[in-house]
């Protein structure tokens, strides 16, 4: 299984007015074929643009820095809008946060995807290309397609909207689907088909995913591989078993730990003191030191290297040096049969 | 069958509204027509009237019906602009309807014409400009065009006629025609130019900046990025998505500036002295020149009022509250 | 058992969309909060969670039901108008749009005193800037930021501030509709904190309104769940989170994620057929203090 995206040591920045927003720094991952991987942080720890920079989607003020983009063997990190178009939708597609604002209210929901469809193959006549609008609704599980396609976006539920994004997304096969917080807009139980979908359509059509998203629950359910952005760099990476049975992060513990699922009985819920950094002026060393109560004095000083802990996982902290003090990771484990019931 | 029922509720109540404020408008012209200063004497009789005595003055206000009270002289034209007669022209001495219809053409040329190319022009600058966001041809246009239209008209008009009339003699500086060649087309083109160059400096500027501005906002709209990653080009997400969804406010913002772009028609053809319906209204408010004065007046009030009205249609056609109403299939929606 | 802080009987709303349509928002809803409780509203985006939080501070005016608030009916106009001024300040909402519920243009201190200056309440220590400070302090941030802006405080912060505006009033019922939505995890857990530690200092009774169901789990003694209008299910809240009965609320519970991938993975998802299901029956108490709408 290769490499479907490597990105290399890629660095966004956003001019604002207060200066120059560093919102990712430094960011090297890779997404086989097929696989989900899940980016998870808090917001304004750089994931959404992360997922905007691969398909080059990020606002005017914002840049790439430095750093490549490799997708298919092919560095797309200086490539041209024109160029961009046309791996949009074919190699890679989107799917975004709020599917209430992301459809063209004023257009049918079918026309919708059929222009994504037109996109894909122009060749398509346009029974066959009404033929595929159907049958990508069908896939993403749109009951009575036929019906709908000539509904307003007004007509759909939230949840129904996002299958209908999703439908677009599917619209030209791509190799990459990246899913910017797909499920944050939306309430509990369509959230949970929605990730089911997602699941469910990487399997069928072995489509690598991208599954951004601020939860660690939600996750959960879909990825295969996970990796904990902070402050605009990646500070574990692992395989889902990995991140979730033994975390190795402070920040990962972190957030694990203020999932109220690991508070069960507890008089307090734990949480991460402080609040994430600026990143205008990210501070020395390792970001995360000041909410670290585990931090060390090196963290002060010398930002953390990637230190691996197994072939697939990673993290950032200096806790994993061999001079380090050891210490009994606060959670992580399987969780008991409590939770569930 | 009981929406249809709503629907012509609907229609029969706005008519009954622009019935009702023609009437209004045609009484309160009426009113301060007769308030305002001036002698319809002077229309009538010219310079006459200088010479003639006061008893002579008399008879003849009794023969045009103006010594009697204004309650009953508004009665007796009611009565007959009902019929369909609006009385004469003191200063044409012919039937009011007649001079009109003479003139309403040129107007109707220069508005019309106008009218197209200032919606056409301001939807072009304002595809250019929101384009070209923030690049030097946007900020040079939007410059341009608050310099521009901050110049009044009459001011303009005068500007373009001391180049081009006095300093460089290409064109006429007046009327619709020159003498003998009413039937001329080139000739008519060339004294239509400078009358329709104040029109078109002066207005599209603003209908364009409003252009850019809601097209940008679309261009900002979260489906706008949707577009982009389905792989849709910056023209069609710019042609077939943004300016679509801008079009029902722009159709909607041509209807009520109808008016505005009469009052601008209106301006240069008393300065061109083009002989259209601006310059008759300017005259027959000048001398008095009642029964002309109302027609005019309730004219441009039919014109603008059904306008605005229709304006308002399209507004109330594409308000989201009214079209929202059918998503509403999960919740109960019950008749009370 | 404690006597009830606010009972709401039978209570609907409808709103006008036109002048013949309306829908029907809240339908025929029936709960109580006791003194010291916190009572959870559940249930998806439209389902008149946020309408009941506003009827019961009659922001809405009363349509069908009645609200009683500590012995006075809010629904009569007169016992409404006699009782006004204790209602007002024994009632607090919190909102979950903390950037617009606050006003941008004030600074922090005279946020949180405020409502002591239009009640004329004399601060208990000493000005109103020592009030604010106290308060400020009571929900965990220090006096610095007395004179900051909203615009300068973080999504949390603000959100300490709404509550620390609310509590300053001594409050018997503080109603929080969707406090913690707009907010990151981390940032959640501290303001659920500050919840379950303003509780247990001041004996307030919330009305805690939220999606996310298991924060709820953790705050809340009981839970209702809202669809599409109606209450279908209230019980205590291990009760209702041990034992749905409602193929609703059932549905709802088994999309809970679970932060563990091999259990969640092998998880099935109950689904709820949500179009041909309408509320419809009688609320009744099929365990004791178990309610259900069938």
């Amino acid at each position: 299984m290769g490499n479907i995206l490597e990105i290399k040591n890629l660095s966004v920045s956003i001019e604002g007015s207060g200066g120059k927003v560093q919102a990712v720094r430094d960011v090297s991952l890779s997404l086989r074929e097929g696989e989900v991987l899940a980016i998870v942080g808090e917001s304004g720890c750089g994931k959404s643009m992360l997922c905007k920079s691969i398909m080059h989607l990020l606002p005017k003020s914002a840049g790439i820095e430095s750093g490549s983009i490799i997708v298919n063997g092919m560095d797309i990190s200086h490539y041209t809008e024109r160029e961009m178009r046309k791996l949009r939708g074919k190699l890679f597609s989107m799917i975004f946060q709020d599917p209430m604002t992301v459809l063209d209210p004023t257009m049918t929901v079918g026309a919708q995807i059929e222009e994504a469809v037109i996109h894909s193959n122009r060749k398509l006549s346009r029974t066959q290309r009404h033929r595929r609008v159907i049958e990508l609704m069908e896939l993403v599980g749109i009951e009575r397609a036929e019906e709908r396609y000539k509904l307003y976006p007004y007509n759909f539920s939230g949840g129904m909207r996002q299958r209908s994004v999703m439908a677009m997304a599917l619209a030209g096969n791509p190799r990459i689907l990246l899913a910017d917080e797909p499920t944050t807009a939306l309430d509990v139980t369509i959230q949970a088909q929605i990730i089911d979908l997602l699941r469910d359509i990487q399997q069928k059509l072995n489509t690598a995913t991208i599954l951004v998203s601020h939860d660690l629950g939600v996750v959960a359910r879909a990825a295969d591989r996970v990796a904990i952005m902070y402050a605009g760099k990646i500070v574990e990476i692992g395989t889902a078993e990995e991140i979730y049975y033994d975390p190795r992060h402070p920040y990962t513990w972190g957030l694990m730990r203020s999932l109220p699922a690991f508070s069960k009985g507890q008089d307090k819920l734990n949480t991460i003191p402080g609040m994430p950094p600026t990143l205008i002026d990210p501070p020395k060393g390792d970001s995360f030191a000041c909410r670290n109560q585990y931090a060390l004095a090196i963290d002060y000083e010398e930002a953390p290297p990637m230190f691996k802990v197994s072939d697939t996982h990673y993290a950032a902290t200096w806790l994993l040096d061999p001079r380090a003090p050891k210490i009994e990771r606060p959670v992580g484990g399987r969780l008991n049969g409590s939770v569930l019931t | 069958m009981n929406y249809k029922k709503s629907k012509l509720l609907y229609y029969g109540s706005k008519l009954l509204i622009f019935i009702v404020s023609v009437f209004v408008l045609s009484l309160l012209v009426f009113y301060v027509s007769r308030l305002a200063p001036g002698d319809p004497l002077l229309s009538y009789y010219g310079e006459r009237v200088e010479k003639m005595s006061v008893e002579e003055k008399n008879i003849a206000r009794e023969k045009l019906g103006l010594n009697e009270p204004i309650y009953i002289q508004y009665g007796k034209w009611l009565k007959g602009a009902v019929q369909g007669d609006f009385g004469i022209s003191y200063k044409y001495k012919q039937d009011v309807l007649e001079v009109i219809s003479q003139r309403a053409l040129n107007t109707l040329i220069l508005g019309g014409i106008g009218y197209i190319l200032i919606f056409l022009g301001a939807l072009a600058l304002g595809i250019i400009c929101a384009w070209n966001e923030d690049k030097w041809i946007d900020k040079l246009l939007c410059k341009l065009g608050t310099f521009s239209c901050c110049i009044p008209e009459f001011w303009y008009s005068l500007l373009l006629i001391l180049i081009f009339c006095v300093s460089l003699r290409w064109l006429p500086s007046s009327g619709a025609y020159s003498i003998g060649k009413s039937g001329d087309i080139g000739d008519r083109i060339l004294h239509l130019i400078l009358p329709m160059a104040v029109v078109l400096l002066n207005h599209p500027w603003y209908y364009g900046y409003m252009v850019r501005n809601k097209l940008l906002d679309e261009t900002r709209a979260d489906y706008v990025l949707l577009g982009k990653s389905k792989g849709q080009s910056k023209a069609k997400i710019m042609f077939a998505h943004c300016l679509r969804n801008i079009m029902p406010s722009y159709i909607s913002l041509m209807a009520i500036s109808v008016p505005h772009v009469i009052g601008g028609t209106y301006i240069a053809e008393t300065v061109f002295a083009y002989p259209g319906l601006g310059t008759l209204s300017y005259e027959s408010a000048k001398f008095a020149d009642y029964n002309m004065l109302m027609v005019l007046c309730i004219m441009t009030g039919i014109v603008v009022i059904f306008f605005n009205m229709i304006g308002q249609i399209i507004n109330e056609r594409i308000d989201p509250r009214i079209r929202g109403m059918e998503s509403l299939e999960g919740l109960e929606v019950s008749e009370s | 058992m404690a006597v009830s802080l606010l009972k709401v009987e039978n209570l609907s709303h409808s709103f006008k969309l036109t002048k013949k349509l309306s829908i029907m928002a809240v339908k025929n809803v029936s709960f109580d909060i006791r003194h010291g409780e916190i009572l959870g509203l559940v249930g998806e985006s439209g389902s008149g969670k946020s309408t009941i939080a506003r009827c019961v501070m009659n922001i809405y005016k009363n349509q069908a039901g009645r609200i009683i608030f500590d012995g006075i009916d809010c629904t009569d106009k007169a016992e409404f108008k006699a009782g006004k001024k204790k209602l007002q300040r024994e009632r607090q909402l919190i909102f979950q749009d903390n950037a617009s519920s606050l006003n941008q243009r004030m600074k922090v201190c005279d946020i949180i005193a405020e409502p002591m200056r239009i009640h004329h309440i004399k601060p208990k220590h000493g000005t109103y800037l020592d009030e604010a400070a106290f308060q400020l302090k009571y929900v965990g941030m220090d006096e610095s930021y007395l004179n900051k802006y909203p615009s300068e405080l973080s999504g949390g912060q603000r959100q300490r501030v709404a509550i620390a505006r609310a509590v300053s009033m001594e409050p018997k019922l503080l109603v929080a509709d969707e406090p913690i939505a707009s907010l990151d995890v981390s940032i959640q857990a501290q303001i659920i904190n500050l919840f379950k530690h303003l509780r247990a200092e001041h004996g307030f009774s919330i009305l805690f309104i939220a999606h996310d169901l298991s924060m709820v789990r953790y705050l809340c003694d009981r839970v209702g769940v809202m669809y599409r209008g109606n209450l279908v299910e209230l019980a205590a809240t291990e009760e209702l989170y041990l034992n749905p009965l409602h193929p609703y609320t059932k549905a709802l519970m088994s999309a809970i994620p679970i932060p563990d991938p091999i259990l969640e993975k092998s998880r099935k998802r109950i689904d709820f057929d949500n179009i041909s299901y309408s509320p419809s029956g009688k609320f009744t108490e099929v365990l004791p203090g178990h309610f259900v709408l069938n």
